[in-house]
């Protein structure tokens, strides 16, 4: 079991922020106010992804990676956003924070998954996989993006939870 | 460069880029404007949105024929008129229920400059601001225009608007001639000598005497002046402004009240913009300044309570370090405004306006104490700025509020949208109106319908007058609007 998790939790991951980025971004432009500040929302994420990964590859002891409180702290994000019904006035101030911590933590994660044995076989099926994922996603009409950017978070914060208690049974 | 491609290779310059990136971003976030107007896909509302309307349709003026084509087939079809600019008044002033709305943002030429009358020819639809840049070039400004340059020139006169000029009179008296588009649908040259004095009921007639089509205004020109600031009790304030105007040295003037707990209507900061015989030698025209971190202070000051408190306090010190500073008159007469944008849904901030004589300033002040609490943080109705103006005495509109020369209290205050909530706000300033006129005041028309009828009929004891010539000028009454509708009719 524990090697299949291994092996699965991370590209679940990966599929799944591929496959919920259409979604993020209708909701992103929805709070942008102009095309200016969604351009640097997307520049926030992209400096702090690059932050994030650093952080991973200096990182002395790569087996303590934390990578359960990721997953949960990427979830907890998308979570956040589901809660948000309404525009408000501080939103696209708070929406950079997220932009940031949103690009630190993918970013390490990224870094972290590049040294997983795994990995090259996750690229070939990540591809595949969300093809045929967004060919499925086509047919259902959504109302709200949020509705599967909540439902995405929480997996997340499911695949964290998981990990930890893998990371746990493994340590003992 | 094998250097730089090392330093991108530290995480703690990469989280360096980031902090000051997002520090760039935060100070540069964009400001949400209110949605409002005729561009709504539904209802159109003004400024306020508080009385969403259908109207049958909007129709871009375009050219003075089509305009009297529409007019004339009004007349003949029984059709209702309203006329719209940037539509910045609150009280449904722009449209009516069916009705036509002519937009004339797009009247907005400047048909002619005479430097040596000093006088300018404008369309109705253009904005004090493209009024400004046209002057900007022939070292000219205007006598009268409001405090803020994003208005159009049409609706300022509508509703007989005023700013900070101190020497000039009203805003009507500055015009000398004016194209109208009447009732009837002719279109007529109307000087200030016109027998049939349309003037006395186009400016500050709301629209309801046909459409300005355009007007030609007296100009002057445009001084240097130098700022003084001052901080004042309120009870100082009325010898101090009678003082000020036998004076002569000041062009304008404004203050500010406080409505921070601490110093609630008893501190007041005064700006003077002096004259200084120098004439400005720069072309240029300011833009909005410090616009994020005056909409930061504002904001703070919204919470009311203790940051009310600070909010004052930077004010006073704001204020105080412009002292001594130089600013041309068309520079002073063009201040910021997009900081004030409020947009939380289920709340609106409001504008009223009060006028008293100006020896009735200490004691009016002192009675209002008893209508607007202290500290407004908890309660629903919150009052953020008073600003005060002088309107100077104006015997030539009819619907006129400065029957003498009176002291404006501009009041910015917010309220929640629901029914309960506006039925407090309507409580509170009813009350403040019925102290205003116990003071021998009254209060502006362009904002939300708060006052009662007879308050209306109290301030504007020639409403009548009003209504009859309306009447006799418009007999089909073409031109409507829910302020005529509710007030008037």
């Amino acid at each position: 079991m524990n090697d299949k998790t291994t092996r699965f939790l991370p590209l679940v991951v990966t599929v799944g922020q591929v496959v919920i980025f259409p979604y993020y971004i209708i909701w992103l432009k929805q709070v942008s106010l102009t095309f200016t500040l969604f351009a640097w929302f997307f520049a926030a994420f992209s400096f702090a992804a690059a932050w994030g990964y650093r952080i991973f590859q200096s990182k002395k002891n790569k087996d303590q990676s934390f990578i359960f409180l990721i997953y949960v702290g990427i979830g907890m994000v998308y979570v956040l956003i589901g809660y948000i019904k309404n525009p408000f006035e501080t939103l696209p101030y708070m929406v950079l924070l997220l932009q940031v911590i949103l690009g630190l933590l993918q970013g390490y994660f990224r870094a972290w998954h590049t040294e997983q044995e795994t990995y090259h076989l996750h690229a070939v099926h990540h591809y595949l996989i969300v093809g045929f994922a967004m060919i499925g996603f086509s047919f259902v009409t959504i109302i709200s993006p949020v509705v599967f950017i909540t439902i995405f978070g929480l997996l997340l914060c499911l695949c964290g939870v998981w990990e930890f208690i893998r990371k746990r049974k493994e340590s003992i | 460069m094998k250097k730089l491609t090392n330093l991108f290779k530290k995480p703690w310059f990469l989280g360096s880029i980031v902090v000051i990136f997002i520090t760039v971003v935060l100070w540069n976030n964009p400001i949400e404007k209110r949605k409002y107007g005729l561009s709504q896909s539904s209802l159109v509302t003004d400024y306020t949105g508080l009385l969403p309307e259908r109207v049958e349709r909007v129709v871009v003026a375009d050219n003075r024929e089509d305009l009297q084509r529409i007019v004339k087939r009004a007349n003949d079809n029984g059709q209702q008129i309203s006329v719209a600019g940037l539509q910045h008044s609150q009280g449904g002033h722009t449209y009516y229920k069916d009705g036509v709305v002519i937009d004339m943002r797009t009247f907005n030429r400047i048909l002619e400059l005479d430097e040596r009358q000093k006088t300018i020819r404008v369309e109705a639809g253009a904005t004090w601001e493209d009024v400004q840049e046209a002057l900007l070039p022939y070292g000219l400004a205007l006598k009268v225009t409001q405090s803020q340059s994003i208005f159009t020139i049409g609706g300022s006169l509508s509703v007989n608007a005023h700013g900070r000029d101190i020497r000039f009179g009203s805003m009507a008296e500055t015009v000398e001639e004016m194209t109208l588009l009447t009732p009837t649908g002719e279109i007529k040259n109307v000087t200030r000598d016109d027998l049939d004095e349309w003037m006395k009921y186009v400016f500050g007639g709301y629209g309801l005497f046909g459409v300005i089509l355009d007007v030609t205004l007296q100009l002057t020109d445009n001084d240097l002046y130098v700022i003084q600031t001052e901080k004042l009790k309120t009870s100082e304030y009325e010898s101090y402004f009678t003082q000020l105007v036998d004076h002569q040295n000041t062009a304008m003037h404004y203050a500010r009240l406080s409505v921070a707990p601490s110093s609630f209507l008893n501190e007041m900061y005064i700006i003077n913009y002096n004259y200084t015989d120098k004439q400005d030698q720069k072309d240029f025209l300011k833009k909005e300044q410090g616009v994020r971190l005056s909409k930061i202070a504002l904001d703070m000051g919204r919470q009311g309570g203790a940051l009310e408190d600070l909010f004052w306090a930077m004010q006073k010190r704001y204020i105080a370090s412009i002292h001594g500073k130089e600013i041309t008159r068309n520079n002073a007469m063009r201040s910021e405004s997009t900081f004030m944008e409020y947009t939380k849904p289920g709340r609106v901030e409001v504008l009223q306006e009060f006028f008293v004589p100006v020896d009735a300033y200490e004691d009016y002040i002192h009675n209002l104490k008893q209508v607007i609490s202290a500290d407004d943080k908890t309660d629903d109705f919150k009052v953020h700025n008073i600003t005060i103006r002088y309107a100077a005495k104006d015997s030539f509109t009819t619907l006129n509020y400065a029957k003498e020369d009176m002291v404006g209290l501009v009041v910015l205050m917010q309220h929640g949208v629901k029914e309960e909530a506006v039925t407090n706000a309507t409580s509170i300033i009813q009350r403040w109106t019925d102290v205003t006129l116990k003071h021998g005041g009254t209060y502006y028309l362009p904002y939300y319908r708060y006052q009662t009828k007879n308050q209306f009929r109290r301030s504007y004891p020639a409403w009548e007058n009003f209504a009859n010539e309306k009447l006799r000028r418009d007999p089909n009454e073409v031109f409507q609007n829910m302020f005529y509708d509710y007030y008037i009719k």
